[in-house]
C-alpha cells in the first residue's frame, strides 16, 4: 500500500480552475470606414455611415466624424462605443480649451491632445481607428493618422477602419506616397485638384463598398477650405 | 479483431487541436447566404442571393447558389461554397446514373435521402445547408437539408445567414396555393430582404421555378443595384504608355509548309 | 486708523468694514520694498532690465536671479520677496512643458498668467490634505513673452492675482519714477535696440549705484529667451 500523503487543501492548478466568464469580451467591432486627403489648401475627410455587428446592420445613418471647429475634425472607425465616448472626451476639452485660451484648438494641437488621450488608456485600448485633419497653422491640408494607443504620424491621406486594405492602396498608387526614406525628402502632400481627390476619394468608397461588407449605405464627405466646411455625400450600395 | 467499415475522424481532431493551438487554416469560401424556397399551386419556386463572401470581404458578387440537382430538381446551397457544389454535383451524378439504370424520372425524396446520408456520414464536418425542392410524380416537394443530415419537408423554408429575414417575409406574406407569379414575388422579396439586412448576403436575386410543364431558371431575376457612382476623371491610360522594350517579327510563312489537302467526304 | 486695522489686518479671508484686505495690500506694499524691474515690449520682442543689490563686496553677484526662463518663448521678472518668485516659477515651469506635452505647441502667454494668478489667489483656500498658503506672496511678476499668434507681449502681475497688459512696465522701489520715464519715452514703433536702451536707462536713472554688467541683468524673449552675458551687458551700457 502506498505511503498516505498528508491531506492538503485542494488548490487548483493554474488552468485548472472553474472558468467563469472566460469569453466575455469588452469590445465589438462596428466595422466602417474613414478616409482623408491633404491637399495644398484644403483637406477631404470621409467615412461610411453604415453601422454594423456580426452580420447584421444597426444603421445605415451613423456620423463617425466630430467636427471640433472649422480647421479641424476627427473621424473614427471600430467600435461605436469607444468612439462616442472619445469623442465627448475630445470635444469637452476642446471647450474648456476655448475657454483657457480663448482661440479654437489647431489642427497640431487636437492631433497630440488624440494621441495622449489614446496612450491614457494603453492597457486598456478605445477600440478606435482615427484620423484627425484639417488645416495646418499655415492654412494647407493635414492629416494624422493613428493606431489604437497613440502612435501618431502626420501624412498626406490617411484610411482607417474595415475598407482600409482595400482603399489604401489606391490611394497610395493614384496620391504617389513618397517613402520618406526616399532622399531628398519628397513633398508628401498630394498636388490633385480638389475635384479630383474628391472624385478619387468617392471611386474608392464605391469599390471599397462592392467589396467590404461593413463598407455601404452613404458616404459623408467634408470639405475643409479656409472658408470653412463644405459637406457632399454618396450614396454607396445598402446591400 | 479490427472492425470493418465506419468513418474515421481523425483528420478533423487533428486539425482542431492544431487549430486551437494556433494554426491558421487556408480559409474557406463561405456563402453568407441567403436561400429560400416555397410549395406554390404547381410547383416550387427557389430563390437565393448571389454573395460569396471569404472573411469579411466579398469573394464573388455574383455567384450562383441555385445547383442543378436533376431535370426536374434543383438545389440551394448555404455553407462552405466547395462543400455545397461537391455535395450537389455528387448526388446530380448518382441521380443522371439511376436514369439510366431504371429509366424513370428521378424523386425528389432519392436526392434528399442521398443528401442526408452523405452529410450524416460526414457528422456535420461537410458544412452543407440545403434547400431542396422539385416536382415528382407524387407533385411538388420542399425540404432542407442541415449540414448534420437532418432534414424537414415544409411548405416554406429559408437557410443560411440571411434565413431570418426571409423566414419574416414568409411568415408574414405565405399563402397556400398561391400562383406562380404571388411565389415569385414571395421569394423574390424575402431573398432581397436578406440581401438588404443580412450582411453575409447581398447583391442579386436568382430565381428557379420548377413545375410539371418543366424549369425555368431565372438567373439574376432581380439586379438590385447598379454602380451608384461614376468617377469624373478615370484613370486613363494613353497608347503608348507602356514601352516597348524589344521587338521581333517572325515570318511563319518560313517556318510553315502548307499543303494543299483533299476534301474529305462528310456524308456517305 | 491704526484701530481699525488692528481688528481687521491680521486674517487673509476676512474683509475690513472699508472693504479692504490689508494683508493683500501690504503683500503690494512690499514689493515696493523690492529693487526696480523693468519690462519693455516692442515689435521685435520684450526685453526686461533688473536691478541687482550687490549689498556686499564679498556677495557673488551672479548668484542674484531676479529674472528667469519659465518656457523658452516666455521670462519673467521679479520684484519683492523674490523667494516667493520661486514658486510661481516652478509652477509656471510645470505648466508650460505640461502644456507643451498635451497640444505639441507653446502654451499662450495669457494662458500662463492666468495660470500663476490662479496660484497667487489660493492664499484664502483651506489646502485639501496638504498646507495651504499662510499669506499672500509677496512678489510682483513682469511675464514677457511670444505668442505663437500675436507675437511679442508683456503682462504685470501683482499679489491680488490680478494681470494687466502693458507696453512697458516698472515694478519695485524705483517703479514710480521708471514708470513716468517709461511713460514719456516709449514709442510704439520701437527697435529691440532701443528698447534695451530705454529700459536700461530708466533703470539707472532711479537706481543708486552706478549701472554695471554686475549690477543689473538684461534678459528678452525675441521670439526665444535670452539672457544677456556681462559683455552683451557692458555693450548695452556702452550705447546710453
Amino acid at each position: 500500500m502506498a505511503t498516505a500523503l498528508p491531506v492538503r487543501a485542494q488548490v487548483p492548478a493554474a488552468g485548472q480552475a472553474t472558468k467563469q466568464h472566460a469569453s466575455w469580451s469588452p469590445y465589438d467591432d462596428n466595422g466602417g470606414t474613414v478616409v482623408a486627403v491633404a491637399g495644398d489648401d484644403y483637406c477631404i475627410v470621409a467615412a461610411s455611415t453604415r453601422m454594423s455587428t456580426g452580420y447584421s446592420i444597426l444603421t445605415r445613418n451613423k456620423s463617425k466624424i466630430l467636427r471640433l471647429n472649422p480647421k479641424c475634425v476627427v473621424a473614427s472607425a471600430g467600435m461605436q462605443a469607444d468612439m462616442e465616448t472619445l469623442h465627448k472626451m475630445l470635444h469637452s476639452r476642446h471647450v474648456t480649451y476655448q475657454f483657457n485660451h480663448r482661440r479654437p484648438m489647431s489642427c497640431p494641437a487636437t492631433a497630440q491632445l488624440l494621441s495622449n488621450t489614446l496612450y491614457y488608456k494603453r492597457f486598456f485600448p478605445y477600440y478606435t481607428f482615427n484620423l484627425c485633419a484639417g488645416l495646418d497653422d499655415e492654412g494647407r491640408g493635414a492629416v494624422y493618422t493613428y493606431d489604437a494607443i497613440g502612435s501618431y504620424e502626420r501624412v498626406g491621406y490617411g484610411c482607417q477602419g474595415s475598407g482600409k486594405e482595400l482603399i489604401q492602396p489606391v490611394l497610395d498608387n493614384q496620391l504617389k506616397a513618397a517613402s520618406p526614406l526616399v532622399l531628398p525628402q519628397q513633398q508628401w502632400l498630394s498636388s490633385l485638384p480638389l475635384e479630383q481627390a474628391v472624385d478619387l476619394v468617392k471611386g474608392a468608397f464605391v469599390s471599397a463598398g462592392e467589396r467590404d461588407i461593413y463598407t455601404g449605405d452613404d458616404v459623408e464627405i467634408l470639405i475643409i477650405t479656409k472658408d470653412g466646411i463644405r459637406t457632399d455625400s454618396l450614396q454607396l450600395k445598402r446591400d | 479483431m479490427a472492425q470493418a467499415g465506419g468513418f474515421s475522424f481523425d483528420l478533423c481532431k487533428r486539425n482542431e487541436f492544431l487549430e486551437a493551438r494556433g494554426m491558421k487554416g487556408p480559409g474557406f469560401t463561405k456563402t453568407g447566404t441567403t436561400i429560400a424556397g416555397v410549395i406554390f399551386k404547381d410547383g416550387v419556386v427557389l430563390g437565393a442571393d448571389t454573395r460569396s463572401t471569404a472573411g469579411t470581404t466579398v469573394a464573388d458578387k455574383n455567384c450562383e447558389k441555385i445547383h442543378y440537382i436533376a431535370p426536374n430538381i434543383y438545389c440551394c446551397g448555404a455553407g462552405t461554397a466547395a462543400d455545397t457544389e461537391n455535395v450537389t454535383g455528387m448526388v446530380a451524378s448518382q441521380l443522371e446514373l439511376h436514369r439510366y439504370a431504371t429509366g424513370t424520372q428521378s424523386r425528389v425524396i432519392t436526392a434528399m435521402t442521398l443528401l442526408k446520408s452523405h452529410l450524416f456520414r460526414y457528422q456535420g464536418h461537410v458544412s452543407a445547408a440545403l434547400v431542396l425542392g422539385g416536382v415528382d410524380f407524387r407533385g411538388p416537394h420542399l425540404f432542407t437539408v442541415y449540414p448534420h443530415g437532418s432534414t424537414d419537408s415544409l411548405p416554406f423554408c429559408t437557410m443560411g445567414s440571411g434565413s431570418l429575414n426571409a423566414m419574416a417575409v414568409f411568415e408574414a406574406g405565405y399563402k397556400d396555393d398561391m400562383s406562380k407569379e404571388e411565389a415569385m414575388e414571395l421569394v423574390a422579396r424575402a431573398i432581397r430582404s436578406g440581401v438588404m439586412n443580412d450582411l453575409g448576403s447581398g447583391s442579386n436575386v436568382d430565381l428557379c421555378i420548377i413545375s410539371k410543364e418543366g424549369v425555368e431558371y431565372k438567373r439574376n431575376h432581380e439586379y438590385l443595384q447598379g454602380k451608384t457612382y461614376e468617377r469624373q476623371f478615370p484613370q486613363r491610360f494613353a497608347a503608348g504608355s507602356v514601352p516597348v522594350v524589344r521587338e521581333r517579327v517572325y515570318d511563319i510563312r518560313k517556318a510553315v509548309t502548307v499543303v494543299e489537302g483533299e476534301p474529305m467526304e462528310m456524308e456517305s | 486708523m491704526f484701530l481699525t486695522r488692528s481688528e481687521y489686518d491680521r486674517g487673509v479671508n476676512t474683509f475690513s468694514p472699508e472693504g479692504r484686505l490689508f494683508q493683500v495690500e501690504y503683500a503690494i506694499e512690499a514689493i515696493k520694498l523690492g529693487s526696480t524691474a523693468i519690462a519693455v515690449r516692442t515689435d521685435e520682442g520684450v526685453v526686461m532690465a533688473v536691478e541687482k543689490r550687490v549689498t556686499s563686496p564679498l556677495l557673488e553677484p551672479s548668484s542674484i536671479e531676479k529674472v528667469a526662463e519659465i518656457d523658452d518663448h516666455i521670462g519673467v521678472a521679479m520684484s519683492g520677496l523674490t523667494a516667493d518668485a520661486r514658486t510661481l516659477i516652478d509652477h509656471g515651469r510645470v505648466e508650460t512643458q505640461q502644456h507643451r506635452f498635451t497640444y505639441n505647441e507653446p502654451m499662450p502667454l495669457e494662458s500662463l498668467t492666468q495660470s500663476l494668478c490662479d496660484l497667487a489667489l489660493r492664499f484664502g483656500e483651506d489646502e485639501e490634505g496638504e498646507v495651504g498658503m499662510s499669506r499672500p506672496f509677496g512678489v510682483a511678476l513682469l511675464v514677457a513673452g511670444w505668442d505663437a499668434e500675436g507675437g511679442p507681449v508683456l503682462f504685470h502681475t501683482d499679489p491680488s492675482g490680478t494681470y494687466v497688459q502693458y507696453e512697458a512696465k516698472a515694478i519695485g522701489s524705483g517703479s514710480e519714477g521708471a514708470q513716468t520715464a517709461l511713460q514719456e519715452s516709449y514709442r510704439k514703433d520701437m527697435t529691440l535696440k532701443e528698447a534695451e536702451v530705454l529700459a536700461l536707462s530708466t533703470l539707472k536713472q532711479v537706481m543708486e549705484e552706478k549701472v554695471t554688467a554686475t549690477n543689473v541683468d538684461i534678459a528678452r524673449v525675441a521670439p526665444k529667451w535670452h539672457l544677456y552675458s556681462p559683455t552683451e551687458v557692458e555693450e548695452v551700457i556702452a550705447r546710453l
